[in-house]
């Protein structure tokens, strides 16, 4: 399977519950996570159940697309969560698998799996039409700078 | 078992002392924005000896950085607003996400009418209703002159002529049949006080019922069921819930992990499958046919001899 896919959008909040908010780039630090973000500070709503497929997280722009062709719901950028917005990237397929992500490179751990926290959070009933397509979990293996329109592509 | 992570941490940036009532305006230790709201909604105070209070929020919705709570000292309460006038600026107060069960209905005029604290409510409301020039009126009952309730917050609102004011000290008790006599067609008609006020809207036998919005905070009634048992099968387990205990404390008890967060029925957080037995199951939100197969451990009781869990 040939692919090049990009960032679309990065994201990140410093505590559990709060907005996530948009930024040009993201700091990763290498098998700790996002820098300024919640998951590698201690302070994510998961914190007390530690594992190194949180360090960093991806969801795809194409499922909010999904979404609101097929569902009619607008669920945003902010809304899933997630730290880096994929395009053209299958993430389902990347479990087990290294990539880089502009100049950084990750392993994918596991599929994120849909929650109640999300639907308490954006207030949609979400949790089902989520199924299978929640995004991925990785640990980060290179850290660096990323910015949005990097490219993301197999190692 | 209950983390900070898993609420909402704010911070108590400024308190407002305006008689028996302490204003807090709660941010993000960090000044992050909060969690968004609609005009009505409340919050769960997680208060520092384990009591959870809701208050309603009465900040302007689109102010994003900070919850606004008012709390009038009860002496004869139960504790929980003495506790809040404990508090101190920079103490850090966990809450949940903001609810609403108080929302405003789509109307293009509003009565709104407030048994002293239960004012606060409105303050959230007529920002959002000024901004899309929709009429409203504010009827505020209270003893006196002398004990406006968060007078400061209303402050900008004192000469207004939408806002009547009720002094019952000075005979001008409001009406309740008078209001209702006088609410016009397609006017939404919102009530949050004393208990007693309340019952006089519920009882209302009126056609304009179905118009009539009241504010309760119903989840937070004690449980008061006979004590009972239940079995968790895959941990091979048995546990007494005692008289007046709600089972998810009885779980927390017994060392047994159950997620919770609104501890009110409302979030479903703490929601568990059950595979025997007839769960009383009181949670506000729940959807009819989960109700076949999961119960809420923090409002649910049982009305059966025991229950068996699947945890």
């Amino acid at each position: 399977m040939s692919w090049v896919g990009k960032i679309e959008g990065l994201h990140r909040t410093p505590r559990s519950f709060l907005p996530m908010k948009s930024f040009q780039s993201l700091k990763l630090i290498a098998g700790v996570g996002v820098e300024e973000d919640r998951h590698s500070t201690g302070e994510a709503f998961h914190s007390d159940r530690p594992e190194e497929g949180r360090q960093i997280t991806l969801f795809e722009t194409e499922t909010l697309e999904a979404l609101l062709r097929d569902n009619g719901v607008k669920l945003s950028m902010e809304d899933h969560r997630r730290n880096v917005t994929t395009r053209n990237t299958p993430l389902n397929h990347l479990v087990g698998k290294r990539f880089k992500v502009g100049n950084a490179l990750l392993q994918g751990m596991r599929l994120s799996t849909p929650c109640n926290h999300i639907e308490q959070i954006t207030g949609l009933d979400i949790f089902y039409l989520l199924m299978n397509r929640a995004g991925l979990n990785c640990k980060i293996i290179v850290g660096g700078e990323i910015f949005v329109n990097d490219r993301i592509e197999l190692e | 078992m209950r983390k900070i992570i898993h609420r909402v941490t704010t911070e108590i940036k400024e308190i407002i002392l305006d008689n028996d009532i302490k204003t807090l305006i709660l941010t993000d230790p960090d000044n992050w924005p909060l969690p968004p709201f609609s005009a009505g909604s409340h919050i769960d105070v997680y208060l520092p000896s384990g009591k959870i209070r809701q208050y309603s929020l009465c900040g302007d919705p689109d102010i994003s950085n900070e919850y606004i709570i008012s709390v009038k000292g009860e002496k004869e309460g139960r504790g929980g607003s003495q506790e809040v006038h404990e508090l101190r600026k920079g103490d850090i107060l966990p809450v949940s996400l903001p609810r609403n069960n108080f929302p405003l209905m789509p109307a293009q005029n509003y009565l709104f009418i407030a048994g002293g604290i239960g004012v606060t409510p409105f303050l959230s409301m007529i920002p959002v209703l000024e901004r899309s020039n929709s009429q409203w009126e504010l009827h505020i009952c209270a003893s006196n002159k002398n004990n406006i309730p968060c007078s400061r917050l209303l402050k900008s609102y004192m000469e207004d002529e939408r806002v009547h004011w009720h002094f019952s000290e000075e005979g001008n008790r409001i009406s309740i049949p008078q209001v209702i006599n006088e609410v016009s067609l397609g006017q939404q008609l919102y009530c949050c006080g004393p208990e007693k006020m309340l019952m006089e809207f519920e009882n209302l036998n009126s056609e304009i019922s179905e118009r009539v919005h009241i504010e309760h905070f119903g989840f937070n009634k004690p449980i008061d069921d006979p004590a009972y048992e239940i079995y968790l099968k895959r941990s091979d387990k048995t546990i007494l819930v005692p008289r007046g205990e709600t089972m998810l404390n009885a779980l927390w008890n017994a060392d047994i992990e159950v997620p919770a967060s609104c501890e009110g029925g409302v979030c479903l957080e703490c929601k568990t499958r059950y595979l025997e037995g007839v769960p009383a199951h009181r949670d506000l939100t729940m959807k009819i046919a989960d109700r076949d197969n999961y119960l809420t451990p923090c409002v649910s009781g049982c009305s059966s001899s025991r229950l068996v869990l699947d945890i």
